[in-house]
């Protein structure tokens, strides 16, 4: 049995064995469905805040607002003292009404007219990607008489000496080399725009690169006092990234056999001998795993702890102590890993023939595939009785596509389903749960509830019916 | 010996026997070939001359030399590239040993260290490494001469030619019964197997992998070594693995005991051979021989042993040092609030002493104040004070943690009147206190 079984910690654990509540919503709400548990975030955030503790450091934790649509998680948010970071107009609108005052919110991403007149008129921090973008932004509040915007410069492109450390071309950012042009342009509209500080966000698991970035961002900050300006903080993006599986062994035993898969050296076990980025070329292994990291056990506040650690590349002084140093503000846009453990997906199984289950949900509804997440899906028996297994089964969705599989993983479930029983795809939160939900072929798209642990039993109620307004009662 | 140029000292290693004592094997003589012994320190000179050598004598001006190597091969051929006054440039993935980065880098190589994994996978990136760079020596339309040592035919040749007709040279014209190597690119291992075989068909063949997960500088994981062209499994007879503790365990012996002045590899190549012949060991029914190679030298491998074995490197606690304050001397250490400090400094001469990085001194500092960042600082005070007793000294660094444990050792040191500024230069700002810009 190749299993790569979820981390699930005790409050998923309790919802998923609760499996009479489970049936009851589904029943009710249809299938897929999505559920949310806003009272997880707590916990991550708190994780967080420990590490700036033992840091020494200030600053704010931004809630990357893309990775999940829900209501629900924003308002929760918005109760504590986190921020939001928006990457859309409609983001924002959802992030003001969800109670973010604009001193907690940062405006990140592509920008329309429309989304940078709606920060600049809530006054809201705006992440800017260009000279371009800090200028249109400067005229928009000139033409329009509002007051000065909180600008931060978002950068890229960061060189290191000695061993040149390579990271991916963004298409955010300015170049770092290219700050004297941004510092011109707010220079020219000391009414406009007012410096914050200076941001970076990497798409990569590396240390080293985010090393070189945070040292670059420490320079450039340097160079904004140097023209007379006031920065005070230094955001430094998203990318803690979530350790999605119980067990490291699993993982190296599930990567090593597909190794020996692509090269025809044991039986498939993927959908069509599919490798995940992996090929043969005579007889030698090619290509790289196109695929998450699933076990990381140094991830989320863990990481940033780890990042806060390493030795800048050309000071040798610990990151962390160089910001402290610095008196600078830590800013963090978690998305991810700020939703660990906090939502799953149900859906109903239809059928169970040999080595095929199809599911009444598709893979748009759970992209874990698209993103590259492997974890087995826990089996909620409709009824209590027993039945064989293991079982290895192959996952098929909804649409009328040959290419809607749940996953192109062989996947070994413990038991062999049944038509009805109920598979969850747990800790979906993090931007597998409705970032590319469709209603192609007019399927539905799963309804969103939020459920919380009170008096003793599970309660629920829709996303949109959400407010964070509870009494305390939680049970004791 | 005398030679024209350093190359001509590649290859003629020793084969040194392993004292009995040591590896306690009955019925086997063990021989360990010292590839430490080439010029530029390993068993990758043979390859990177003989797959470089053609590519510089034939080189354009302008050419540069590239490699994906992290290691013993980007060290050969830098020196290489160096003696024919052609650039070298390695391309890895992740330079993990500090010491070889400084030497790679001393000895003039470019370095570039490719990207991480993508946090949000982008599933249509499944370039390896050798892929991507291929690509990009494709893009930059030549001037590249790439030795391409994990598919080039002549790092295998370089041992056929040379390391494994010299083993068997001086084992009186036979080939040893057991062979054992680490794989990386797997030239050596194959190269040797190959003459070996020639000479004794029934010559078994152990290749050594790291086990998935360690990390082991110079050779591939049980996984990784699929990746590599040359690697063919039926050439091994048995391929093991190895962990980053038998490599140290082994490393320690060969050091300690025999004189060999080893590297992980081939500390690794004795545990994992004599564990291998520990099992045959007592069924043998004649005497046997058997053969390991001593990749590479110590030197440069301190930081990894001290890495996983500090003890090995134990020194006795320093005098004066913040991590012997006990709990009483941190409660009593004195300090002074802003608005105090503040009042201290224009009453006395104190003298100002800012912990901080130099750097972000540079950017701002409470006036008239100096700069020892607390490493140095830790540096100085084994050695006694560094001012006078006379002259009051407020100590300021970013919270009020470092400068109140530093004010009570200068206070255990004798010093009448070393203060911390409670809260730190981050209060003083907070509270509107002046800061300045030199
Ligand atoms: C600017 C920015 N900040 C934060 C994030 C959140 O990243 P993560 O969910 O990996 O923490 C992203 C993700 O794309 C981003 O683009
Ligand atoms: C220290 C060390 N040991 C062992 C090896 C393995 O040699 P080969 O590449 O011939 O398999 C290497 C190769 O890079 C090495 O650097």
């Amino acid at each position: 049995m190749l299993s790569l079984t979820p981390r699930i910690d005790t409050n998923l654990q309790s919802l998923l064995d609760d499996h009479e509540f489970l049936a009851e919503l589904l029943d009710a709400l249809g299938s897929p469905l999505n559920l949310v548990l806003p009272r997880q975030l707590a916990a991550n955030v708190a994780a967080f805040r420990e590490t700036y503790r033992r840091h020494r450091l200030g600053g704010r934790l931004y809630y990357a607002h893309k990775a999940n649509r829900s209501g629900a998680l924003l308002r929760e948010l918005a109760a504590g003292d986190t921020g939001v970071d928006v990457a859309s107009l409609g983001e924002l609108q959802h992030a003001l009404g969800a109670g973010f005052t604009p001193d907690r919110i940062v405006a990140t991403g592509p920008k329309n007219r429309e989304f940078l007149w709606l920060a600049a008129r809530t006054g809201v921090t705006v992440s800017v990607d260009s000279a371009d973008e800090l200028a249109e932004l400067a005229g928009i509040v000139a033409g329009h008489r509002l007051p000065r915007v909180p600008v931060s410069l978002r950068l890229a492109g960061f060189t290191s000496t000695g061993v040149r450390v390579l990271t991916r071309r963004s298409r955010f950012g300015t170049p770092a080399g290219r700050l004297p042009e941004l510092l011109d342009v707010l220079e020219k509209h000391p009414d406009q725009l007012e410096l914050t500080g200076v941001a970076y966000h990497l798409d990569t698991v590396g240390l080293p690169e985010k090393a070189v970035a945070l040292e670059g961002c420490l320079a450039a900050l340097d160079a904004c006092r140097a023209r007379g300006l006031r920065p005070r903080s230094l955001d430094i993006g998203g990318g803690f990234g979530v350790n999605y599986l119980a067990d490291g062994a699993e993982w190296d035993r599930w990567t090593t056999e597909l190794g020996q898969a692509v090269l025809g050296r044991r039986p498939r076990m993927t959908w069509d001998g599919h490798g995940y980025g992996l090929r043969a070329e005579n007889g030698t292994l090619r290509g790289t795993l196109a695929l998450y990291p699933a076990h990381r056990p140094v991830s989320g506040a863990a990481y940033l702890d780890r990042l806060l650690g390493t030795p800048a590349p050309e000071l040798g002084r610990p990151l962390g102590e160089l910001l402290l140093d610095h008196m600078y503000d830590l800013d963090i846009e978690p998305g991810r890993a700020l939703l660990d453990q906090c939502g799953l997906v149900l859906a109903r199984v239809l059928s169970a023939d040999g080595d095929a289950v199809r599911l009444d949900l598709n893979a748009r509804d759970v992209s874990l595939e698209e993103h590259g997440v492997l974890m087995d899906p826990v089996v909620i028996p409709r009824t209590g009785d027993r039945r064989a297994g293991p079982a290895a089964v192959h996952l098929f969705g909804n649409l009328c596509l040959e290419a809607d599989l749940i996953t192109r993983r062989t996947v070994f479930l413990p038991v062999l389903p049944r038509p009805g029983d109920l598979l969850a795809f747990v800790n979906t939160a993090g931007y597998f749960m409705d970032f590319s939900a469709t209603t192609a072929l007019r399927q539905p798209v799963a309804r969103t509830v939020a459920v919380h642990r009170s008096g003793g039993r599970h309660r629920w109620c829709l996303d949109e019916q959400y407010w964070p307004v509870h009494p305390r009662q939680e049970t004791r | 010996m005398r030679y024209d140029d350093i190359t001509e000292a590649i290859g003629a290693t020793p084969l040194v026997r392993i004292d009995p004592a040591v590896h306690g094997l009955a019925n086997v003589d063990l021989y360990a070939k010292l590839e430490l012994l080439n010029p530029f320190g390993s068993v990758k000179d043979r390859a990177a001359w003989h797959m470089a050598g053609p590519l510089l004598s034939g080189a354009a001006p302008g050419d540069t030399l590239v490699e994906l190597s992290s290691g013993n091969t980007a060290k050969a051929l830098a020196l290489l590239a160096g003696m024919h006054g052609v650039p070298f440039k390695s391309v890895t993935n992740r330079m993990k040993v500090p010491e070889i980065k400084e030497l790679l880098l001393l000895l003039g190589a470019e370095i570039d260290e490719l990207p991480g994994q993508s946090e949000c996978l982008d599933p249509t990136d499944t370039d390896d490494p050798l892929t991507r760079m291929h690509q990009r020596l494709a893009a930059s339309g030549g001037g590249y001469l790439h030795t391409d040592q994990y598919f080039n035919e002549r790092n295998v040749d370089a041992h056929a030619y040379g390391t494994g007709p010299e083993i068997v040279k001086d084992l009186d014209g036979r080939a040893p019964d057991y062979f054992v190597a680490c794989v990386g690119t797997a030239g050596s291992s194959t190269g040797v197997a190959r003459v070996l075989r020639q000479h004794h068909a029934d010559v078994e063949v152990v290749g050594l992998v790291a086990a998935k997960g360690d990390f082991i500088p110079g050779i591939r994981t049980i996984d990784e070594v699929h990746e590599v062209g040359l690697f063919d499994p039926a050439v091994y007879d048995a391929l093991e693995t190895i962990d980053a503790d038998d490599a140290i365990d082994g490393l320690l012996t060969l050091v300690r005991r025999c004189g060999i002045l080893t590297g992980p590899t081939g500390g690794g190549a004795f545990q994992g051979a004599v564990r291998f012949l520990r099992t045959i060991d007592a069924g043998l029914t004649s005497r046997k021989t058997a053969v390991f190679i001593v990749c590479d030298r110590v030197e440069s491998y301190l930081s990894y042993v001290r890495d996983r074995r500090p003890e090995l490197f134990g020194r006795p606690p320093r005098r004066n040092s913040a991590g012997t304050l006990t709990g009483a001397e941190l409660a009593a250490a004195p300090v002074l609030g802003v608005g105090d400090a503040q009042r201290w400094l224009t009453e006395t001469n104190a003298v100002v002493v800012d912990l901080r990085s130099p750097y972000a001194f540079q950017a701002l500092h409470i006036a008239g104040s100096i700069n020892i960042v607390d490493e140095v600082f830790a540096e100085l005070l084994p050695a006694g004070l560094p001012f006078s007793r006379r002259r009051p000294v407020l100590l300021v660094c970013p919270v009020g943690e470092k400068s109140a444990r530093y004010s009570a050792l200068l206070t255990r040191m004798g010093h009448p009147d070393a203060r911390s500024l409670h809260g730190g230069i981050i209060a003083w700002r907070d509270a509107g206190a002046e800061l300045v810009r030199d």
